[in-house]
This record gives C-alpha cells, sequence and structure tokens, in this order.
C-alpha cells in the first residue's frame, strides 16, 4: 500500500511556545485518515507542514510521492484544502470566487461545481462575506472538491456547524472519495464524527504523535478491564497498559489498548483476575489515551 | 496563465475600481485645467509667463496623484490576502514568486487607465489651446514622466505592503532612527545633515525618486 502523505522525523519548531521535536505519520492512499488532538496539540501547524505553508527544521514530508515543500506548486495542484477558518475574499460572490479558483486548477470540474452550488443550495450571487457559517464551509468543500485533487485536507471543517451542515458534507466527502478513490485528511476534535467516516486514525497531543492505527483496531483494541488481584508491577504484557487506577476495594481499572480476549491468560498467570471487560468507543477511548499519555509521555501503537 | 492573470485582475479590479476611476478622471482632467484660458488666440510675451506659471503650478499636482495612485493601488492589490493572512494565496499550485507577479500585472494593468486619461487630457488640452510664440507642448514627455512616477511609486509600496506589520515596523523603526539620530545631532551641535543627505540620495538624480521632482510641464519653452 502508498501512502499519501509520509512523515519522517519531523522537526518543527516556533520560538520557545510551541515544538513538534520528531513526528512520524503515515497517511495510506485512498483512506480516510482522522487527525484527532485536542486544541493546540499541534493538528494545524502539522496541516500546514504537509501544505509547505511553513517550512519544518529537519525531516521529511512526502505528499503523492513528491517532496514537500520542495515541489509545493506541483503537489498543491493535487490537494484540495480547507483551513480551519475561512481565509476567502469576504468582498468576492459565490460565482467569483469560483471563477477565481477555477482559473488556477486545471483539472477543475465545473459540471460538479455547478452541481454542488445546487446541491448545497448556494446563492451564487451573494457576497461570501454574507454567508452563513455553514454556507462559508459548504463553499470552501465546494472549492476543494471541484479541483478534483488527489488528496483533500481538511482542518476542522464541520468544527461549529449544525448537524444538517455537517451531515451534507460529510455526505458529499463520501460520494466524492467513493467516485474518485481520493485520500482524505481530516483534522478534528469531534471524535464521534470521525468514528462515523474514518478508516484510519492518528491521535497528536502537545507536537507529539500518540497513536496511529486503523480505527477498528483502534476501537476494538481499548478496552477498560477490571482486574483483581494483580501485583504492583507487571513486566512486559502483551498489551498497552494505558492507565492503571485503584477503585475503592472493588478491584482496578485498567485501560488497555490492542487487547485480545485471550489475553486474560496472562493476567491469569500473574494471580490476577479479570472480572469484567468493558469496551470503549472511541471517545472514550482517546481520552484515555491522552491521560495515558499526559501520565507517561509515551508513545502508543496499537 | 492568461486565465490566472484575467482572476487576479479581476478580483483587484472589484477591490480598487473607485480608486481606479477617480484617478481616471482627475488624469484627463488635469491637463485640461492646467491650460484653462489658454485656448484664447490674444496673448502675448506677458500672458505666455502667466500661462507658465499657471502650468508650473499644476505641475506639483502630477506627482500626488502619481505617488496617491500607486500607494492606493498597492495597498488594494495586498488588503484581501493580508485579510486572509494569505492562506488562500499561499495554497495556490503555482510558485509564490508567480502569484506576485500576478499580483503586480495586474495592479500595473489597471494604472494605465490614469496614465491613458492623462496622455488623452494632455494631448486634447494642448491640440485645443493657441500657444503663446515661443512655447511648446510636451503631452507624450509629461505622460511618460507620469508613468515613471506611477510605476515607481507603485513598485515601492507594493513591496512594502506584501510584507507583514513587521516589516511595516521595521522601515519606520529605520525612518525613526534617522530622524531621532538628526535631533540628537542638532542638539549636540555636530553638524550632521543626515535628513538632506537622504533627501540628496533619494531625490536628485539619479537617486530613485528623482522622477518625482523637478520641473512637470506640459507646456515650456
Amino acid at each position: 500500500m502508498t501512502n499519501a502523505i509520509e512523515i519522517e522525523r519531523l522537526h518543527y519548531r516556533i520560538g520557545k511556545a510551541f515544538e513538534i521535536p520528531a513526528l512520524d505519520l503515515h497517511v495510506p492512499s485512498g483512506s480516510i485518515y482522522g487527525f484527532l488532538g485536542p486544541n493546540g496539540s499541534g493538528k494545524t501547524t502539522t496541516i500546514r507542514l504537509i501544505l509547505g505553508l511553513l517550512q519544518p527544521v529537519s525531516g521529511r514530508i512526502t505528499v503523492l510521492g513528491r517532496p514537500m515543500p520542495a515541489q509545493y506548486a506541483r503537489i498543491l495542484g493535487q490537494i484540495g484544502y480547507v483551513p480551519e477558518q475561512p481565509h476567502l475574499d469576504a468582498t468576492m460572490t459565490v460565482r467569483e470566487l469560483i471563477d477565481f479558483q477555477a482559473a488556477f486548477y486545471p483539472r477543475w470540474d465545473r459540471a460538479r461545481a455547478a452541481e454542488l452550488v445546487e446541491r448545497f443550495e448556494l446563492d451564487a450571487a451573494r457576497l461570501f462575506g454574507r454567508l452563513s457559517k455553514g454556507q462559508k464551509a459548504k463553499l470552501m468543500i465546494l472549492l476543494a472538491l471541484a479541483q478534483c485533487g488527489e488528496l483533500l485536507v481538511l482542518d476542522e471543517p464541520t468544527d461549529g456547524l449544525d448537524p444538517v451542515v455537517r451531515r451534507d458534507i460529510l455526505s458529499a466527502l463520501l460520494t466524492y472519495v467513493s467516485e474518485r478513490g481520493a485520500t482524505i485528511f481530516i483534522s478534528s476534535h469531534l471524535v464521534h464524527e470521525l468514528e462515523r467516516v474514518c478508516d484510519w486514525v492518528a491521535v497528536m497531543d502537545n507536537g507529539r504523535l500518540i497513536t496511529e492505527s486503523p480505527m477498528e483496531k483502534l476501537k476494538h483494541g481499548t478496552k477498560r478491564l477490571v482486574v483483581t488481584g494483580a501485583p504492583a508491577e507487571i513486566g512486559n504484557p502483551p498489551f498497552q497498559l494505558l492507565t492503571r487506577e485503584s477503585s475503592n476495594g472493588a478491584g482496578e481499572h485498567w485501560v488497555v489498548g490492542n487487547w485480545e480476549p485471550e489475553m486474560t491468560t496472562y493476567l491469569e498467570n500473574l494471580g490476577a483476575s479479570v472480572r469484567d471487560v468493558i469496551d470503549l468507543d472511541l471517545e472514550e477511548g482517546f481520552v484515555e489515551l491522552l491521560r495515558g499519555f499526559r501520565a507517561k509521555g509515551r508513545v502508543v501503537r496499537v | 496563465m492568461s486565465g490566472m492573470f484575467r482572476a487576479v485582475l479581476y478580483a483587484q479590479w472589484k477591490w480598487s475600481r473607485l480608486i481606479v476611476v477617480l484617478g481616471t478622471v482627475a488624469g484627463f482632467a488635469m491637463p485640461l485645467l492646467s491650460l484653462q484660458g489658454a485656448a484664447r488666440p490674444d496673448r502675448g510675451a506677458l500672458q505666455a509667463q502667466e500661462l507658465l506659471r499657471a502650468v508650473q503650478s499644476w505641475g506639483s499636482v502630477y506627482p500626488l496623484l502619481a505617488a496617491a495612485l500607486g500607494l492606493l493601488i498597492a495597498i488594494a492589490a495586498w488588503a484581501a490576502d493580508h485579510r486572509g493572512r494569505h492562506i488562500h494565496a499561499l495554497t495556490l499550485p503555482l510558485p509564490r514568486w508567480q502569484y506576485v507577479g500576478l499580483r503586480f500585472g495586474a495592479g500595473l494593468a489597471l494604472l494605465a487607465a490614469p496614465i491613458a486619461a492623462v496622455l488623452i487630457g494632455a494631448l486634447l488640452g494642448t491640440v485645443m489651446a493657441t500657444l503663446p510664440p515661443g512655447l511648446q507642448a510636451y503631452p507624450i514627455a509629461l505622460t511618460v514622466r507620469f508613468a515613471l512616477a506611477v510605476f515607481v511609486a507603485y513598485s515601492v509600496f507594493f513591496a512594502v505592503s506584501a510584507g507583514t506589520a513587521r516589516t511595516a515596523g521595521i522601515i519606520l523603526g529605520a525612518i525613526a532612527v534617522v530622524v531621532l539620530v538628526q535631533v540628537i545631532a542638532s542638539v549636540a551641535n555636530l553638524e550632521w545633515d543626515l535628513l538632506g543627505a537622504l533627501q540628496v540620495v533619494l531625490l536628485q538624480g539619479p537617486g530613485p525618486l528623482a522622477v518625482f521632482t523637478g520641473r512637470w510641464m506640459l507646456i515650456d519653452v
């Protein structure tokens, strides 16, 4: 499987306030890759590095097989980008912005743009500055989709939008992926939303990648265990122990990653017993991953 | 590339059309107004002096118009990009120098209208005027000079306004340092004339801003 985006040992620093010390990221081609992280974790900075808007201190970024930022102009012709904040000129109308964008992209799909204007119920004569937040988001998605890129990079595209608009946007994205086999790299802190659409997920915190894995593996491998009789120290367990908390004499609550049912045997051999295995949804898993990472400062391989 | 240029030109026209229209009207009107009264055929030697004085006094308005047009069109060229923090421009699929070139070229294309208006106004004014003996009309020379001044002003302000607030701060800081040093030198009775020297370097030939100084005469001997 080839990767649409590959980042290796990326180091970026802005003053003393924020640093990405050594980031490795692999976004498989054709995937919908969710990029999760709390506010200020470095998601937008990473996206700007991927787009060549920022210059890394060291490391390697390859996008669609080409080095970034060395070949940024060529690569950007194949990327549809939706930034976190609306960045278009407020004094231009919807039609003017579409025409402006069309002039820069040789593969611009006029039919798709017209279809999306209708589907999103956008008034082509309306100024961008007069559009509602949802309409602005729809227009930016339209511009990203009509340029027919192989990769869509979306920075919190549905943040702050109502559920109807969110559904419209996600539906348009899924249609695009199914038609073109494109890759989507989507950052968000709306965990449930990513859970529905993504097949890969990465979690970032404070400039560091906590985990990167297929969505199913992350969802099904992260469990909360109720354990009794476990020794204080355990050696090298076959699972990832994210957090361990005692629970008022009723045993301990462990949150583990990479869990398989047969691993209960390992704990039983230590004299412990597993009284319950509770499934965590992605949001709970995300929170526990963050807690575990912040407690130990260690990358989790799920 | 022509499609891109048209798109950028249209956007810049939309942002700066009021400036272009007003500049064009002013450019057309100024030569005509400066020759007001010169259409009378009864002018003698004394009237020629009078006419030259009138033309000379109007001459100071041309560099001001050129500087104002250059400044305003340059600011308008970058205003939308500054508002969007340049994200849109930086994610367009073309080398950044080309994007800057498109913006610069579109601004120049828009400035062609007031320059053409000066030429038409100057030609029309000199054709309609009856010049006293010994005086000549220089509509082409005046227009070329106006075009050069517009180009210089636009280029300088385009470069400055392309930068960040930090860049503007550095430029203003440098000017402030020169003024401060001059003030300190004056207080200390040192015979330094930094501002005068700067003026000579910038405004006297072959200084970069020399085109703004001197005589801007539509009619001269």
